[in-house]
């Protein structure tokens, strides 16, 4: 092995170079713990780590060095150095460093310093992955069996406890979502995962187990066992990381493996519930961990430390407690092949006895609720009075607090183990599993665990963190496991009758409750209006989970639901005013939530359909005035009919009632009303009863029906119409309640055609119509709000039969607004007039209207918004100029052209184009020379940053705009062609790139959104036409080289991968055209003598450089090199003679001989191997990117050292 | 209208007919609102509710347009506030005197001389550099509730 930097004087210069490392290393370690020149301190120990082998250097320090942190520093230093220099390390050098890292851990297996071992041992672990090719199965043989005596502890527990340590650091290596870098491609991580399930993971496992075994009777023997309770709980979080391996090979050992998708987990639906992983070894794992008696022995285990424990309070360390919980836990979640197809049989076994140890912590569950609370106050007794009860108070204190903290989380364990035993098991089997030991069933055991801990729950206050709310969630997850099962995706669960009796009663019981809880904090003011929308997301979550238990007894829940409404709307109506209802308003708030989520499932963007339950629900009258869900959704209409009535709106239709009805009625619309399903009338249900051989209908059929257009749709469809408008007459500067009308009732209504046809016809939505464009509430809404209802208003004309009307009702609706518009600009005091507050205001309101009817272009509607726009492009330019000082109303004002001319653009004709065209040019040029050079002062720096950032959000409509003209040559309807007409878009769009970049400063590049859209547009023009580039004057184009440059060094890797792409097109273009004996790029791409006198080079020696100096020296992600070898390729045939000097310079800079040869034939190999040749076309594309990258893996090591 | 007339305005009946009302439910972040008699931009708006089944009201946290302190006020929304009239003029820099005016070039070719240059240094740097550099600036004036300070610069030089 060669020395540290090459000491050959003899031994003693050697060992005194050796002792000055070690003292510099060390001085920098305790300097930097002393926070003492820090920078220094980190450039000295880099500078170990990264100078030419150091092993020699760090071994020394390793065995000599009295301080910890050196020891440290220099583990890290081997393993940084050896992973670079890998490559050209002999077999012998890679084989001892390992074996010196294991060597050093096991013989200091007993020194203090822990970090220090487990660094070392984590280094081994990452030599040996690393060489994991290069090894001989011999070579790994003998590691392995030196790790095998040590954990089986031949060498006693330190050894043991170190062997442990070492198979924890491989696993995790080896584990493709813990590994650590080492510049290799993923393939290699993925061989080595393989290689190690395959052939090593199961012998781990029972080496772990072993050492489990060994120490395990000592634990529960003895009180003092502390070192074998240290191994004990390193086995066990061991074996627990091992069943946490992504198992890959499980069905017959030979699934492909998908290198791309590997990283993400299959069950990533389990993501958001609570912990629960699914284990899912294969069939080969089955005698190793179901038929051995592993499980027996665990639990057994957890009992005895369990016992000790009560005995003996806080004498055993917890962690053993907690990873033998969490074992167990992950025993429960075991499923997949590893169980024979003997229809669960021996799943059920095995589930059977972890629960009948789990079953201890967490019934009866009223007892263990009770004694975890007793602990509770009991402790608050004591800290009441922490003087008088002196020291004797703080010893029980203590032990209080550790079992109650161990009773919470064992309890909460339970329940996750509850949870993992749902996930992985039908729910038949699920409830059958507790009958063997006790006289119920699963389903009851869960009712009443999650009654008891609603009940603790409900004592508490809202704010307060409890072991309840904890435990509440995790059981709801087990509901929703059992309920919502993940592979049948939508499929209906059939419970067991005993879980259908427990959902009942569990659900009745949290509505109880949930009132209980809606008129206990009736009064309370929640100011907080953060904590609030959190607590409204996380209730949403919660919310949904109850729905789904509602629907399991739905026979119960719907009736139940409408036995509390009509009390509660009773209640109101007798109050009459003379009695405080807002108890009784919050009830109905929360019951309404609970009633929608119920009924129906968020759409999403989607139409969501009538929930399964409901749909399959055997109603036992067809008469639908007696169907339930009809009962129930009517008296919730006629409820909000009332609204409607002056005299209860202010007696109790609240602000905040309202928001709950809205939000009903847009839930429930959705769903229910005029569903296309429905309308089907006659033909739907004789084909349901084909398919159903019987004579009933599902009580879905009859509710949809009877909200059809056939039935009573039309009448509630009217109804929720002036509901909303009167939440926006009868509600002034209620911006919440305004924006639930705006975004989500008028926006799901006007989405369904169905429902458009009709509310075209309706009286109720004429008057909307009218009152929008005419009445002054309506223009005192927030204007984002009226942006939106003008959007739904527009959208709603699709329902009409044909485009004339659409067109006419279009022309009818914004005509006041674009008159109005018009008039407000070709006044004579226009410029004293838009100063006044008023005139801002409506311009502003005037603005996001049009912006919403714009971007509510539809083809039917296209002609008439086509003209809404045209009519007033001359106004929106003089209100540019006048308002120029004004910001906000500029970037209304950009982004209603941006939306209208992105609307519009691929509809125009050719006429029609150049007209908008023609505009936008003005529209640049007059915004340009408004804000050009023009600096904002103000004392105040967040108005100032507020300046900035308006400019930003400016520019960025701006480049929107010029984008959205691109897309003209890309989708194009209109019946001639644009060129015919002189036109060129790509000039244009130019000419617009041209305007705007002077405006665009380094400093405003540095918004990611607006440097994102810069760089795509940028390179989306040069990628396509790169013929342009070739026309543009000098100035314009030495701009675009400029910010490509800058582009190519940003910190993006999506903005460097765009201007890589610039790159590879510009030359690829310049290449083919000049091959074809063309200009290609002419002048630019040749090395000019500017006025100066000075050479300048050509572009592509300037990029040829820029590349080759990043991909060769600079830090990038691997996700580039595709990008910049697509690039690099056509730069090098453009300029083939300064590449090939560049490669000399670069091979007459290495000093050392081995590496100038490497460096010579990779250089060779990257231009000539994989039968490189000099077309560009896609084959070639792809073995140039070959190519390049075991380049870099051949090269970059060394060259970045130098 | 001429400049001079706008002056003697603002002088006659200072602040009261500057400012309109507008309901407090419409004024959005980056509106203007008079706060405690100063005319300020809104910098940030949240709405609150007074009891749970109360009404709205609004929040405003706001800026002074002149000397950049900040000002809070709460608002029912469906109540008025007063919104102020900013006015803004661009005028050509003719002179920076001695002692800490103005001259400026209106648009009638008179001038305007009894503007002060702002007291901090750093923005009264800006304004000297760029005039000692012999670039031709323009000056945006901002006028509001009988107060009026240089808000922005433009260099309009040669091209």
């Amino acid at each position: 092995m060669q020395g540290f930097s090459g000491g050959g004087d003899g031994a003693t210069a050697e060992l005194a170079h050796l002792q000055s490392t070690m003292s510099a290393i060390e001085a920098a370690c305790t300097s930097i713990q002393m926070h003492l020149n820090p920078a220094a301190a980190e450039a000295t120990i880099l500078s170990l780590s990264r100078s030419p082998q150091p092993y020699k250097a760090c071994q020394f320090i390793l065995e000599n060095s009295q301080v910890a942190n050196a020891r440290f520093q220099a583990a890290g230093a081997i393993r940084d150095a050896a992973i670079r220099e890998w490559a050209f390390l002999t077999a012998e050098d890679r084989r001892s460093l390992v074996s010196f890292c294991l060597g050093f851990a096991m013989q200091h297996a007993g020194s203090p310093e822990g970090y220090v071992l487990a660094k070392v041992s984590s280094v081994a672990a990452q030599l040996l992955k690393r060489g994991w090719h290069d090894f001989s199965t011999a070579e790994k043989e003998t590691f392995f069996h030196q790790i095998k005596q040590a954990s089986l502890g031949i060498h006693g527990v330190h050894v043991q406890f170190i062997g442990i340590n070492f198979l924890e650091s491989l696993v995790s290596e080896f584990s493709p979502s813990t590994s650590s870098a080492m510049g290799l491609p993923r393939e290699f991580h993925e061989q080595c995962r393989r290689s190690l399930e395959l052939d090593y993971l199961k012998v781990f496992y029972c080496w772990t187990r072993d050492a489990a075994l060994s120490v395990a009777n000592k634990i529960t023997e003895s009180d003092s066992a502390v070192d074998e309770v240290k191994v004990c709980t390193a086995a066990l979080r061991l074996i627990l990381q091992i069943l946490n391996w992504e198992f890959q090979c499980n069905s017959n050992g030979k699934k492909g493996v998908n290198v791309f998708s590997s990283g993400i987990r299959q069950d990533a639906g389990l993501s958001n519930r609570s912990e629960c992983i699914l284990v899912q070894p294969g069939p080969g794992w089955r005698d190793i961990l179901i038929s051995s008696r592993d499980i027996v022995w665990l639990l057994n285990l957890y009992t005895a430390l369990r016992q000790k424990f009560s005995h003996e309070g806080f004498s055993i360390d917890c962690p053993i407690a907690v990873s033998a919980r969490k074992l167990i836990m992950q025993y429960c979640s075991l499923t997949g092949t590893i169980f024979p197809s003997d229809n669960g049989q021996l799943q059920e076994h095995h589930l059977l006895q972890l629960l009948s140890g789990i079953i201890h912590w967490i019934d009866p569950p009223d007892l263990v609720s009770k004694q975890i609370e007793c602990g509770k106050s009991e402790r608050s007794l004591f800290s009441e009075s922490p003087s008088a009860a002196g020291y004797f108070s703080d010893y029980v204190l203590v032990t209080h607090q550790i079992l109650l903290s161990c009773l919470c989380s064992e309890m909460l364990d339970g329940c996750r183990a509850l949870l993992a035993m749902a996930t992985v098991t039908s729910p038949t089997m699920f409830n059958q599993l507790l009958k063997s030991i006790r006289p119920f069933g699963t389903f009851t055991l869960l009712s009443t665990l999650m009654c008891e801990v609603i009940k603790v729950l409900m004592t508490k206050a809202p704010d307060e963190e409890t072991w309840s709310w904890e435990a509440r969630d995790i059981l709801l997850d087990t509901w929703t496991a059992l309920l919502m099962p993940l592979d049948s995706a939508g499929g209906i669960v059939l419970l067991p009758p005993e879980g259908v009796d427990a959902a009942a009663t569990l659900f009745t019981f949290i509505v109880e409750s949930e009132l209980k809880a809606a008129s206990a904090s009736a009064f309370n003011d929640d100011v907080d209006s953060d904590y609030l929308h959190t607590s409204i997301s996380a209730m949403d979550e919660r919310l949904s989970s109850y729905a789904l238990i509602a629907r399991a007894a739905i026979d119960v829940a719907i009736p139940l639901l409408t036995r509390h409404c009509t009390e509660r709307f009773t209640r109101l109506h007798q109050g009459g005013g003379s009695l405080d209802p807002t108890e009784t308003l919050e009830e109905v708030y929360s019951l309404l939530l609970i009633t929608g989520h119920v009924l129906a499932d968020e759409g999403e963007g989607e139409t969501p359909l009538v929930p399964t339950a409901i749909q399959r629900h055997i109603a036992d009258s067809v008469v639908p005035d007696k169907n339930p869900v009809v009962i129930l959704c009517s008296s919730i209409v006629r409820f909000a009919e009332q609204s409607l009535n002056p005299e209860s709106r202010s007696s109790f239709f609240s602000p905040r009632l309202m928001e709950a009805i809205i939000w009903f009625l847009a839930r429930w619309s959705q769903t229910y009303l005029m569903s296309p399903e429905g309308s089907q009338d006659s033909s739907y249900s004789s084909k349901a009863d084909n398919m159903h051989q019987v004579q009933s209908i599902s009580s879905g059929q009859t509710v949809l029906r009877y909200f059809s257009e056939y039935d009573h749709g039309k009448t509630v469809l009217d109804i929720i119409v002036r509901v909303a408008i009167a939440t926006f007459m009868s509600y002034p500067g209620e911006k919440f309640l305004q924006g639930l009308t705006c975004y989500q009732l008028l926006h799901a209504l006007v989405r369904q055609k169905n429902i458009c046809i009709h509310l075209v016809t309706l009286e109720s939505w004429s008057k909307l119509a009218i009152a929008f464009a005419n009445e002054k509430m309506l223009f005192m809404l927030n204007a984002s709000h009226q942006k939106s209802l003008a959007q739904t208003l527009v959208l709603s004309a699709s329902g009409f039969r044909d485009s004339e009307s659409a067109n006419q009702y279009v022309r009818i609706l914004m005509g006041h607004m674009t008159a109005y518009l018009v008039e407000i600009s070709s006044k004579n005091d226009l410029k004293r007039v838009a100063e006044q507050p008023d005139t801002i205001l409506s311009v502003t309101c005037l603005l996001e209207r049009l912006r919403g009817a714009a971007s509510a272009s539809e083809p039917r509607m296209q002609k008439s918004i086509y003209q809404m726009g045209s009519s007033i492009l001359n106004s929106t330019l003089i209100l540019l100029e006048v308002y120029k000082h004004e910001s906000a109303v500029i970037y209304l004002l950009l982004k209603f052209v941006v939306e209208w001319v992105e609307g519009q653009i691929s509809y125009l004709e050719a006429q029609e184009t150049t007209v908008v065209i023609d505009y936008c040019m003005r529209l640049l040029q007059l915004y340009s020379s408004h804000n050009i050079g023009k600096i904002s002062l103000s004392l105040s720096s967040s108005l100032l940053n507020d300046a900035k950032s308006e400019k930003y959000k400016d520019l960025r409509a701006l480049l929107q705009l010029l984008a959205s003209l691109c897309s003209k040559d890309l989708v194009d309807f209109s019946s001639d062609s644009l060129e015919a007409h002189g036109t060129s878009i790509s000039q244009v769009v130019f000419y617009g790139l041209h305007i705007v970049t002077p405006l665009i400063s380094l400093e405003l590049l540095k918004y990611p959104k607006l440097c994102r859209d810069y760089f795509s547009l940028l390179s989306h023009m040069l990628e396509v036409y790169p013929e342009m580039v070739g026309q543009l004057n000098n100035e314009a184009f030495s701009h675009i080289l400029e910010t490509l440059q800058f582009g190519l060094h940003h910190q993006d890797s999506e903005v460097v991968n765009m201007c890589l792409r610039a790159l590879r097109a510009l030359a690829s273009y310049h290449y083919k055209e000049t091959a074809s004996g063309k200009m290609g790029l002419g002048s630019h791409a040749s090395s000019l003598r500017n006025p100066k006198g000075e050479l300048q080079e050509g572009i592509f020696s300037r990029f040829l450089r820029t590349t080759l100096q990043l991909l060769l020296f600079e830090d990038y992600s691997p996700d580039l090199v595709g990008a910049a070898a697509d690039a690099l390729f056509p730069l090098i045939l453009c300029e083939q003679g300064l590449y090939q000097k560049l490669g000399n310079e670069l091979i007459e800079r290495q000093a050392n001989q081995t590496f100038k040869s490497r460096l010579t034939n990779a250089l060779q190999s990257l231009t000539s191997s994989n039968q490189l040749s000099c077309t560009l076309d896609r084959m070639n594309y792809q073995r140039f990117r070959k190519n390049l990258t075991n380049f870099l893996i051949e090269v970059r090591g060394f060259l970045r050292i130098v | 209208m001429s400049d001079e007339e706008h002056h003697f305005e603002s002088k006659a009946d200072a602040g009261a007919s500057k400012t309109y009302p507008q309901q407090a439910g419409t004024i959005r972040k980056n509106g203007y609102i008079v706060i405690k008699g100063r005319p300020c931009k809104v910098v940030e708006v949240s709405t609150s509710k007074t009891g749970k089944h109360g009404h709205a009201k609004c929040h405003f946290v706001a800026i002074d347009i002149f000397n950049g302190k900040k000002l809070e006020d709460i608002v029912p929304s469906s109540h008025n506030c007063d919104v102020p009239h900013v006015n803004r003029t661009d005028y050509q820099l003719i002179d920076i005197s001695e002692d800490g005016f103005v001259s400026l070039l209106t648009e009638n070719g008179n001038t305007k001389d009894d503007l002060r240059l702002p007291t901090d240094d750093n923005l009264l740097s800006q304004i000297k550099d760029g005039f000692s550099d012999g670039k031709d600036l323009v000056v945006s004036v901002m006028s509001s509730m009988g107060e009026e300070q240089i808000c922005a610069l433009k260099d309009i030089g040669p091209k």
